[in-house]
């Protein structure tokens, strides 16, 4: 028998309220990663991770309504939150394997990562290459059937408590653009690997800078094809740019919520700043409603770059309201689990994931049509 | 109008530049309470520029370019309270550094677990409070100023204030020079940032839209560091709530475009933009936010309308 959405919805309901921890997860270090692995550990068992992820990959081979009816649920239950050191492998990593990794790949790590054995971490950016990926300079350099990594990666989060990571190294000395990086998966305790934690003004140490003194690793790590790098990141940009923020979106429109719940009546002025981000947020999940069905069957186009844009700074004005809202010394505001840290590191909003300036020129560029601006 | 500096002025500023030039850059590897500036702050106090508004030939002016100058440096140093606020409310110079609080006098207070006197604002009058250092406890704070809070007034010395609008007045010029101060210091760190930094093979401050915003920026110190001067200068009511609530309202912006162009580095307690940012955020609050001192503005101005 066909379960309908309300049914699954419900169901979805029923195991949440049952199985979501009461305790709220630590920011960082081992105690993270052992609080979001037996999380992940939990949903599988219950038969609930990687709800649209295909079958053959260890998910449940439901449809993205589905997705989005578990997200929903997921919020409205207070799960944990999706920003954690389980994002890269669950919304970038996981989702570039399956579109582009060979069988042997998606066999080794897909399941993996949905059973909650393994974390991962992302490598792209670098000391003086940020937004200009293809200028990246940590090189990969091919001797028989292994790559030879050296160089350095930074704002690597959670490298410190990662198993893998999906890096992009420069294979090509020559070439000047995306041609010449390949996307490889790197075992965080291979020799030659040494991971810096930084500290963030958050009051957290989720930042890393990685180190590789000529890390080797099998040539059958590179996925997408060698040389091929920038068109596997890309395969899966637009999809942690328009989907992957579904999770976190859904989770802060339901805090709007619980914030105007909480803003008395004698505070108009409060009021109207939370009602209208509520109004933002709900029409910024519209879109991306949209957006996420639109991909289910067909390569999410560069409209993912608009949600993208428009969650960031929506997050920035949620948590700033919350702190005008409860005063920058309430225990609402303090505290490891506080609108104070969220605020604090919502300033990364803007900046991970390809900044608000390179999501505004993909929207004009790719969305509008309009000429490139010299580069 | 005259907008040059005086003789006098450019002295004193120029002599708390030296103070300046001199100190290291705080050493800030745990993050949430920066380190207040001792040596600073002993400087200051012995140069008496503190007490530099009860001097003959000088006022609050003077007083709030010294703060305005202040709060530029990544140094954390209480100057506000005690050059703006306390000549006008009868505390001996010296007295210092001083917190203040609105509402709750055991409310959390900036600075009060080093401050020997705390001001607190009860609405129709104020109360100065001397502090016994064992009466104050810390608060926890994610922005930069030590916080506490007394356990009680009990036993406390403490004298009535009743000229409350001057307290106010004060404490608003002072807010809106601390943030004015703040705003340029920030910006200059960025300024230098984006002139050396490159992406796309040409440095970030050649991109159009990173030069519109950091423009905008600069406008809003300015204008900031303008109307905190204007309100020193009058030294109105009306004045001083639109000075310090201008400056409020600008902060969100300013603070995320100068992170946004700082990148991932802006972000960590090893690029110094924190410094700033956490105190700016302190300020946006300080006495109810922009609203509150867009309506005492406005109070001031059509003191019928208000009733």
């Amino acid at each position: 028998m066909i379960e309908t959405h309300t049914e699954f919805r419900r169901r979805a309901r029923a195991w949440l309220e049952a199985n979501v921890p009461q305790e709220p997860a630590p920011r960082d270090g081992p105690a993270a990663r052992e609080f979001v692995l037996r999380w992940q550990r939990r949903q599988a068992e219950g038969g609930w991770a990687g709800v649209s992820w295909p079958k053959e990959a260890g998910g449940q081979g439901r449809s993205v309504s589905e997705q989005i009816i578990w997200f929903e649920e997921c919020a409205r239950a207070r799960a944990p939150s999706p920003l954690g050191p389980g994002f890269v492998g669950l919304n970038h990593a996981g989702p570039t394997i399956n579109a582009c990794g060979s069988a042997a790949q998606k066999a080794l790590h897909l399941p993996r990562i949905l059973e909650g054995d393994v974390l991962w971490c992302q490598g792209f950016s670098e000391p003086g290459s940020g937004s200009d990926l293809a200028s990246i300079r940590t090189r990969g350099r091919v001797d028989g059937d292994t790559l030879v990594i050296d160089g350095q990666k930074l704002w690597s989060s959670y490298a410190d408590i990662a198993d893998w990571q999906e890096m992009l190294v420069r294979t090509d000395p020559e070439a000047r653009n995306g041609a010449a990086l390949s996307w490889v998966i790197v075992p965080m305790d291979a020799p030659g690997v040494t991971v810096r934690p930084i500290r963030t003004m958050a009051a957290s140490s989720t930042f890393c800078e990685v180190f590789y003194d000529s890390v080797r690793v099998p040539l059958s790590s590179i996925v997408g094809g060698l040389n091929n790098g920038w068109a596997t990141a890309m395969s899966t940009l637009s999809f942690e740019r328009g989907t992957a923020t579904l999770a976190l979106l859904i989770e802060t429109v339901a805090r709007v919520g619980d914030l105007l719940a909480d803003c008395p009546a004698s505070r108009p002025a409060m009021r109207t700043t939370l009602a209208t981000l509520r109004a933002e947020g709900q029409a910024i999940l519209a879109s991306t409603y949209r957006f996420a069905l639109d991909s289910e069957h067909a390569t999410p186009d560069a409209s993912g770059s608009m949600i993208r844009l428009a969650f960031a700074e929506f997050a920035q004005r949620v948590t700033a309201a919350a702190i005008d809202l409860y005063g920058i010394d309430a225990p609402e505001v303090l505290g490891a689990h506080g609108w104070g840290h969220e605020y604090l590191h919502a300033f990364s909003e803007t900046i991970a994931g390809g900044t608000a300036e390179i999501q505004r020129n993909i929207i004009a560029e790719r969305v509008l049509g309009l000429p490139k601006e010299p580069r | 109008m005259k907008f040059a500096l005086t003789d006098d002025q450019a002295s004193v500023l120029n002599e708390v530049e030296r103070m300046l030039d001199g100190l290291a850059l705080p050493a800030h590897t745990e993050p949430v309470v920066a380190p207040y500036s001792d040596t600073l702050d002993a400087a200051l106090a012995g140069s008496g520029f503190l007490d530099i508004a009860r001097e003959d030939g000088f006022g609050t002016l003077d007083a709030a370019l010294m703060v305005e100058r202040l709060a530029r440096s990544p140094h954390i140093v209480e100057a506000g309270a005690s050059a703006i606020v306390a000549p006008a409310i009868g505390l001996e110079a010296g007295l210092r550094p001083v917190a203040l609080v609105a509402g709750d006098p055991t409310g959390p207070a900036r600075f009060l677990p080093r401050a020997q006197v705390l001001v607190a604002d009860l609405g129709d009058h104020a109360l100065a409070i001397e502090v016994d250092p064992a009466r104050v406890q810390p608060v926890d704070s994610l922005f930069a100023y030590g916080y506490g809070r007394l356990d009680s007034l009990d036993g406390l010395p403490v004298r009535r204030i009743d000229d409350v609008a001057t307290l106010r007045r004060r404490w608003r010029v002072a807010v809106a020079a601390e943030i004015a101060g703040c705003m340029a210091g920030a910006l200059s760190l960025l300024v230098e940032h984006v002139k050396a930094r490159h992406a796309f093979g040409r440095p970030l401050g050649a991109f159009q839209s990173i030069q519109h915003r950091l423009a905008m920026a600069a406008e809003s110190a300015e204008s900031s560091r303008w109307l905190a001067l204007r309100a020193a200068w009058s030294d109105d009511d009306g004045d001083a709530a639109q000075a310090a609530g201008f400056a409020q309202s600008r902060i969100h912006a300013l603070s995320y475009d100068l992170h946004q162009f700082s990148g991932a580095m802006g972000l960590t307690l090893e690029y110094p933009l924190h410094l700033w940012t956490y105190r700016l955020r302190a300020l946006v609050g300080e006495l109810g936010g922009a609203g509150a001192q867009a309506r005492a503005a406005a109070a001031a101005a059509w003191p019928d309308a208000a009733e």
